[in-house]
């Protein structure tokens, strides 16, 4: 018999160390439909008929955040089999709350109590037997990271499914409240008594998005009812629940759980906090930190040796070459046989798609092994919290911050990183911004017009001062995208320290696999079809093959070049360049060497380097509109691999066309203002 | 008076909260109850670092004003 074995648990508990325990490699992600949370799912190891579930970590049952409600959906909806619900032993009061919640939906479901190796340390003791019988439920001792317990869980837990094993009710409420929730649920009186019992106390608790789905005329008398319970409760009925919750769980904690010692004890946690987490330290380490994490993945001079690649860029380089060859060989075989001219650019630029997304894997994988190190170690909550202040001017949260960085490198794998924002609107916020953050393949294009176009002593300030203004427009675009597209309240800021805790290889190698994979086949799709369009609309014309100069390309490029003119570059070159640097911004140096007298690739080269000029942009462009055309190239559209990453991370092609959009616009508004007041100064 | 005014390693008594409904169901989510005790552990230019419930909770001061403890 198939079955569905749903894990639940608060953020922090190890729900994630223990579903990987579980399953092993043999996970599935995707998104849960319409929100952008992680939906993971997976086969146990030892019995393929068992699928695990990993639900989203959540503090409670109450509407209060997108996981929390795809929790509960799934709970009281779907219905899995059963629900272990994973308790951190070393604060099994906060943890049991969530567990009492699951409880009141009744189903079948088993207490894994985790971090028993933690909790033996302190010289804590945990009657599991008692907290059982007291539970009415399996409550079975574990240490997910090492593996101990987990096949008596799941002996449970599959024992628990099989016999439709539903948890007790617990009296946890007065006679008076009691009453009132039978009369709600009495009102209801749904197919399932358990689940009108559930929605009763849901109502109760003034939880909007059940009030929702009730109609109207018993929405009336249920409201009579609630207002008879927050008047016996002294004004607050919710309140009231919520306090007998922890009551209860006080009495049980009191008899099951025997503490070595009374009152708080500084832990290592404690000790690390006050460094990491110290009014003055904290921002220098985390810009260590930080720096560290960049070169790694990024530095041509690793190490601050000239020429040493660091890891990221080595792998790169390596992927890249082989690529190289790979694609040399096969051309060559291709025209060996002697294909036609275009079938042998349509393979061509096939294996070039392909390609794309290749090269960017490996600096994916390497960010994603220190992020998810710093993640699972405790450290990049300290981050949230320490970066805070300073975000929150912005009205983003501290840990945007990350991704922006990253976004110096490489947008593809800073857009990724944006998964560990918290809520969902500073993740959509953060994705629409962090492009603007100048990444390395732009550098290039300043590289050409300041080599041509400005005297000597001033390219290193046109390069800084492009930089620069793409952190600025990313502030003020971020106000502006607080204020009017998502009207938020950001004054608040709460969130718990879990413990510091050294990760386990096997979830930061699951991690970053996973996202290595999901950049792979979500993104990859959306870079190659682009790729080999741009391909087919820069070597066709209606005729058939031809060069960029005659290909439907530059006709499309001559028909909207008229909307560039008030940007100050109303040139068909200038507007292709910008379309083929959509494939990678470095293109449009490549572009122009071809369109503007085609010079040859060592020129090219040199260009990008910023070694020599390309004299003949000079007819099109004067600094005022070099500028603008740098500005335009630095805030418009990413490259493809980006918005290939914007697309998975937004779960959406409306989110994603939103962000393209916004990005379009301000890269329009911010140039024109440049054209219009450079040629007022200058 | 408002948990902002606490000092590192006080200890006192949630008495309310003052504020959105929808915060305080999480900070009663989080173990913020009336009666409950909360330490401060830490503070710094974000905000604050308490204990409640065993559990260790950063919050910034824009919310640790809307709470209040016992004088």
């Amino acid at each position: 018999m198939s079955m569905t074995i749903a894990l639940a648990g608060n953020p922090n508990c190890g729900k994630t160390t223990l579903f990987n325990e579980l399953t092993g490699s043999k996970q599935h992600v995707g998104n849960w439909p319409g929100v952008t949370v992680d939906k993971k799912d997976g086969v146990y190891k030892k019995n393929k008929e068992v699928v695990i579930l990993d639900l989203p970590g959540t503090y409670s049952l109450s509407p209060y955040s997108a996981e929390e409600i795809v929790a509960r959906d799934y709970i009281v909806k779907d219905k899995p089999d059963a629900v272990i619900d994973i308790v951190d032993g070393t604060s099994i009061e906060r943890n049991l709350y969530l567990s009492l919640q699951i409880m009141e939906t009744r189903i079948p479901m088993v207490i894994a109590l985790n971090m028993m190796d933690e909790v033996e340390a302190r010289g804590d003791k945990i009657d599991c037997k008692k907290l059982s019988e007291e539970l009415g439920v399996p409550v079975v001792p574990i240490v997910a990271r090492s593996g101990k317990g987990l096949a008596e869980l799941m002996e449970a837990a599959i024992e628990t499914a099989r016999n439709h094993q539903k948890s007790e009710r617990v009296q946890l409420f007065d006679d008076e409240l009691e009453n009132v929730i039978a009369g709600i649920a009495d009102l209801l009186r749904g197919s399932d008594p358990d689940e009108s019992w559930w929605k009763a106390i849901k109502l109760v608790e003034n939880d909007e998005v059940v009030a929702k789905t009730i109609d109207s005329a018993k929405m009336d008398s249920i409201r009579k009812l609630v207002e008879s319970a927050n008047k016996n409760a002294g004004g607050d009925a919710e309140a009231k629940i919520a306090d007998y919750r922890y009551q209860y769980i006080g009495k049980i904690v009191k008899e099951c759980v025997r503490k070595a010692h009374r009152g708080h004890v500084e832990t290592k946690s404690d000790k690390m906090d006050k460094v990491l987490t110290n009014r003055i330290l904290a921002l220098p380490i985390f810009a260590a930190v930080m720096y560290v994490m960049f070169a790694c993945t990024f530095s041509e001079n690793f190490l601050f040796i000239e020429g040493l690649p660091s890891p990221g860029v080595w792998l790169a380089g390596i992927v890249e070459s082989v690529w190289g060859l790979l694609t040399d060989a096969v051309v060559g075989a291709v025209e060996g046989v002697g294909a036609s001219e275009w079938a042998v650019g349509l393979v061509s630029s096939c294996l070039d798609g392909v390609g794309a997304v290749a090269g960017f894997l490996p600096l994916v994988l390497v960010l994603f092994l220190l992020l998810s190190f710093l993640e699972d170690s405790g450290y990049m909550a300290r981050v949230a919290f320490v970066m805070d202040r300073i975000f929150r001017h912005f009205g983003l949260s501290g840990r945007s911050f990350i991704p922006m960085l990253m976004g110096f490198g490489c947008s593809v794998p800073a857009l990724m990183a944006s998964r560990t924002l918290e809520s969902d609107k500073d993740r959509k916020i953060t994705m629409m911004i962090t492009p603007f953050m100048s990444c390395g393949a732009k550098l290039p294009i300043y590289a050409m017009f300041a080599a041509t176009l400005f005297a000597e002593g001033n390219h290193t300030v046109i390069v800084f001062s492009v930089y620069m203004l793409g952190i600025v427009v990313a502030i003020i675009g971020a106000l502006l995208l607080n204020k009017f597209a998502f009207k938020s309240d950001t004054s608040n800021f709460i969130m718990e320290l879990p413990q510091y805790r050294v990760p386990t290889l096997k979830s930061v190698l699951i991690h970053a696999w996973e996202k290595v994979k999901g950049f792979a086949i979500k993104a990859g799709t959306v870079i190659f079809a682009s790729t080999v369009l741009i391909w087919f609309l820069s070597s066709f014309n209606f005729s058939g093959m031809c060069d960029m100069e005659e290909s439907l390309l530059a006709t499309i490029g001559n028909g909207i070049k008229w909307i560039f003119a008030p940007l100050g570059w109303a040139d068909w070159r200038a507007s292709v360049g910008v379309v083929t640097g959509w494939i990678a911004k470095e293109n449009i140096v490549a572009t122009f060497g071809q369109l503007f007298g085609g010079v040859s690739d060592e020129v090219v080269e040199a260009v990008m380097a910023g070694e020599e000029g390309l004299p003949a942009i000079g007819e099109v462009f004067n600094k005022v509109s070099a500028y603008s055309y740098m500005a335009f190239n630095l805030l418009c559209m990413p490259c493809f691999a980006a918005v290939g990453a914007i697309r998975r991370e937004m779960g959406s092609w409306k989110w994603t066309l939103r962000a393209v959009g916004f990005q379009m616009l301000t890269a329009y508004v911010v140039a024109l203002l440049i054209n219009v007041v450079g040629n007022m100064i200058f | 008076m408002p948990l902002s005014m606490m000092e590192q390693g006080d200890t006192r008594m949630i008495t309310e909260f003052r504020g959105q409904e929808e915060m305080k169901r999480h900070l009663q989510d989080l173990g913020f109850i009336r009666g409950e005790k909360v330490r401060v552990v830490g503070e710094n230019a974000s905000g604050m670092i308490l204990m409640v419930k065993g559990v260790k909770i950063a919050l910034n001061r824009a919310l640790a004003n809307r709470i209040m403890v016992a004088d």
